[in-house]
């Protein structure tokens, strides 16, 4: 199949960060650290936070469920290790604060491996059927790896309200920096084929396209070829898009390649369209081929600041300071930690933070580099540029949502759509006045959900 | 091991751009306008910029101090000010003049409603406006270019009153409505004279090519969107172009109304001052048409040779209705809930 690399597809909006990826670009996946001590969150997706399964003093094995919940809208989790539950205790939690986790201690501290997956040779997703599809990636605890960790079998179960046609398999990865999903798109090329099909199956999609942001070339011609060459492959074709930010994000994705809107407020599935990270496709075809839980994800360690950069194969649970360790340590300068990349990850404090299913990175900034963000800088009156306006990839008009907040004019906020934001960070990022207007937003955000939760219904 | 690390609401890299970025290019855009002015006027040129910009400064810091603000100078949005302001004043105004009028753009023009951001009408149109109802015939007094006058530049700006004057381009065709000849008044030669800006007229704007590098300068480097330029100068064009064709003899032909007065320093740097403008496209494209109707509006129909000043005022009046009426749907649609 012939692809012309060139992405022209995009969406309105966006802008252009300098890439960084080439930090971690040509670093193969490598084993991540052995770990003496996991703690899994048990709430690790978008829904019903898992209830655990186990007591302190238990033992379980590598693999093990150790939480789950009767909710349709939530994925069980899984032990990485062969272990002793040590204690279910608060841990810090990227999103939520202090959060529930299982701790476990390694037993004997013969640290487990992810086990080895291996695609099979006569590999055919017509041998399995959709319902046993979906209820192995129940089973595995599989969620959106990509970001928000919506728990992927609810989102490709086929809902007769919500008929599926369409799926997009996003490896944008438009975040500076990461590189995860590029080096599993080269290594683990006909995994994810292979969970593309199963996940095409399952949901009932007849065309599936993948976008990847022209700044890829390899991953998009290492796909493209194997898709030539494996079978049942005609209605997946690979569709290079602009390399923009947030190019990744699945509104802007739909966007680009099949110029439809997802609704405000709404999700793709309303549309007939199913997103799934490369990630999620790679985890799936282990689900389903070996029986293998998500206990393992690849995360690239980066930034100017970690002295070995690289993507390793992290068993969940593990702390980011156990893994910063394992990559090095850091320089001096260093200054801020962050889950996820410089455009939307999240700044910790704690480096006990367990890593979860959906952190695709760890970037440490140096000093240097954060001097020049906006919180370190004065910040001077809006002038009303528009370049906010100009970069949201949503159309809203930030500055107005944002000084709506900052006065406490919630309905003012809401006027101006603010909960249509997807929190990308573009207008943050090119305001000349060095207003935080994402974390503005963020915070009406937050205070309207609380608004609307003490109005009773 | 880590310590003091620090915790802060994403994104955590930014553009490397500032308020200040944004002042520096309007400023490097008005060199070739202010060139000219110096070609032209001479020392009236270096005596009322400097003045202007002088002023501005001092007052801001001065309202600043009074308020008890934090110094807000090193923005350098005083500096834009004061620059726009001197060259929109006839080039022989005494510096007494220029400094009242700085004074007032800034105090009242700006810092009085907040200072940079927070105020409504443009601060070097409400100075220019103040010291055209103050001193009208000050106001008024259109010095030759020195390039024609070859004794301007030895009139030092208190002797205004022996530099010789002549009538700005728009004063003839204002004068061409009443007695219906404007076939004759727009010539090739005159018109040539308006695009090098060898004519009378206020510092900055009797120069078409000084002006056109300066606001293609503000588009390419992204400081100013070409949409109310464009909507000032098209609008304005339409407007005058209908009237040549509706009467030829009374109106001088619509390229003419581009090239003189105040319409293309005021659709690339006045009209653009952000903090006056709307936000939306849609709205700016409003806020242009406003603009340049109007002040086609006044030099035809109004009292005034010139209307660019008063129709910028006016837009920046509506401004806030603009932006309310003309509010961008999500990209998804509006929310059904």
């Amino acid at each position: 199949m012939e692809v012309d690399i060139a992405g022209k597809l995009s969406f309105r909006g966006g802008v252009y960060p300098p890439e960084k990826k080439s930090l971690t670009r040509d670093s193969e996946i490598q084993a991540g650290p052995a770990v003496e001590q996991v703690a899994v969150m048990l709430s690790q997706h978008t829904g019903a936070v898992c209830r655990p399964l186990v007591r302190s003093g238990n033992l379980v094995q590598a693999g093990q469920k150790i939480g789950d919940s009767d909710a349709f809208v939530s994925a069980p989790v899984h032990s990485p290790i062969t272990g002793k539950v040590k204690e279910i205790a608060l841990r810090s939690h990227p999103v939520l604060g202090r959060s529930l986790a299982v701790i476990i201690d390694a037993y004997q501290y013969s640290p487990t491996r992810q086990p080895r997956f291996e695609l099979p040779a006569d590999f055919d997703e017509n041998h399995y059927l959709p319902e046993r599809i979906c209820e192995s990636i129940r089973q595995a605890g599989i969620v959106g790896m990509g970001g928000a960790g919506f728990p992927t079998r609810v989102k490709i179960e086929p809902n007769p309200q919500m008929p599926k046609e369409i799926m997009i398999v996003n490896g944008c990865e438009c975040e500076p920096y990461i590189t995860c999903d590029y080096r599993l798109m080269l290594e683990r090329t006909g995994q994810i084929i292979a969970g593309i099909k199963l996940a095409r199956r399952a949901s009932g999609c007849s065309r599936v396209f993948v976008g990847i942001e022209d700044n890829k070339p390899e991953a998009i011609e290492a796909i493209s070829a194997a898709l030539s060459r494996s079978p049942n492959s005609d209605s997946i074709r690979v569709v290079p898009v602009k390399t923009k930010y947030p190019q990744g994000g699945e509104r802007q994705l739909v966007k680009a390649i099949l110029n439809r809107n997802v609704p405000t407020g709404g999700i793709p599935p309303m549309i007939g369209v199913v997103v799934l990270n490369v990630a999620t496709a790679a985890a799936i075809a282990e689900a389903v081929l070996a029986d293998l839980p998500l206990t393992h994800r690849v995360v690239t360690v980066t930034g100017e600041a970690i002295a070995k950069p690289g993507n390793y194969n992290v068993a969940i649970g593990a702390s980011v300071g156990q893994l910063i360790e394992f990559c090095g340590g850091v320089t001096k300068k260093s200054a801020k930690v962050i889950l996820g990349g410089p455009m939307m990850g999240i700044a910790i404090a704690d480096l006990e933070t367990p890593i979860t299913k959906t952190t695709n990175a760890i970037t440490v900034l140096t000093k240097e580099q954060i001097g020049t963000a906006k919180f370190a800088r004065r910040q001077t009156p809006c002038i009303r540029c528009g370049r906010c306006l100009a970069a949201c990839p949503e159309n809203l008009s930030p500055t107005k949502i944002a000084h709506a907040v900052k006065n406490n004019l919630l309905d003012v906020a809401e006027s101006y759509y603010i909960n249509a934001c997807t929190e990308c960070g573009c207008c943050s990022y090119v305001c000349p006045a060095k207003i935080e207007l994402t974390g503005y937003i963020k915070t009406g955000k937050i205070f309207l959900a609380r608004q609307k939760k003490m109005v009773p219904q | 091991m880590l310590r003091d690390i620090t915790v802060s609401p994403a994104p955590h890299i930014s553009e490397p751009i500032s308020t200040r970025r944004v002042m520096i290019d309007v400023i490097i855009a008005l060199i070739p306008a202010m060139v000219a002015a110096g070609y032209f006027f001479r020392l009236y040129a270096a005596i009322l910029i400097g003045t202007c910009v002088l002023c501005s400064m001092t007052t801001e810091w001065l309202c600043n101090l009074i308020r008890k603000k934090p110094n807000s100078l090193d923005d350098f949005s005083a500096i834009v000010s004061g620059i726009i302001l001197a060259l929109s004043l006839p080039p022989a105004l005494p510096v007494w003049a220029a400094v009242i009028g700085s004074c007032f753009a800034i105090s009242v023009g700006k810092m009085v409603f907040g200072g940079l951001g927070a105020n409504i009408f443009n601060p070097a149109m409400v100075g220019r406006a103040f010291l055209t109802v103050s001193f009208g015939m000050l106001m008024t007094g259109w010095t030759v270019p020195a390039t024609i006058d070859r004794a301007m530049s030895k009139v030092a700006p208190e002797n205004v009153v022996d530099a010789r004057t002549q009538a700005t381009p728009l004063a003839w065709s204002k004068m061409a409505i009443k007695d219906k000849n404007g076939a004759q008044i727009y010539s090739r030669r005159q018109f040539r004279a308006t695009v090098t800006g060898e004519v009378g007229g206020c510092l900055g704007e009797t120069s078409v090519i000084a002006l056109l590098a300066g606001g293609l300068y503000l588009i390419v480097r992204r400081t100013i969107s070409f949409h109310i330029p464009l909507a000032v100068l098209l609008s304005a064009f339409v407007f005058a172009a209908i009237a040549y064709l509706a009467n030829r003899d009374a109106y001088v032909q619509p390229f003419f109304h581009l090239s003189s007065g105040g319409l293309l320093i005021g659709a690339f740097f006045i009209a653009t001052d952000p903090v006056t403008a709307p936000l939306t496209t849609k709205g700016r494209w409003i806020f242009g048409v406003g603009i340049g109707t109007m002040t086609m509006l006044i030099r035809i129909a109004g009292e005034y040779p010139e209307g660019v000043m008063y129709a910028v005022l006016l837009m920046n009046g509506v401004r806030p209705l603009i932006d309310r009426f003309c509010k961008r749907v999500p990209a998804g649609g509006k929310p059904s809930a």
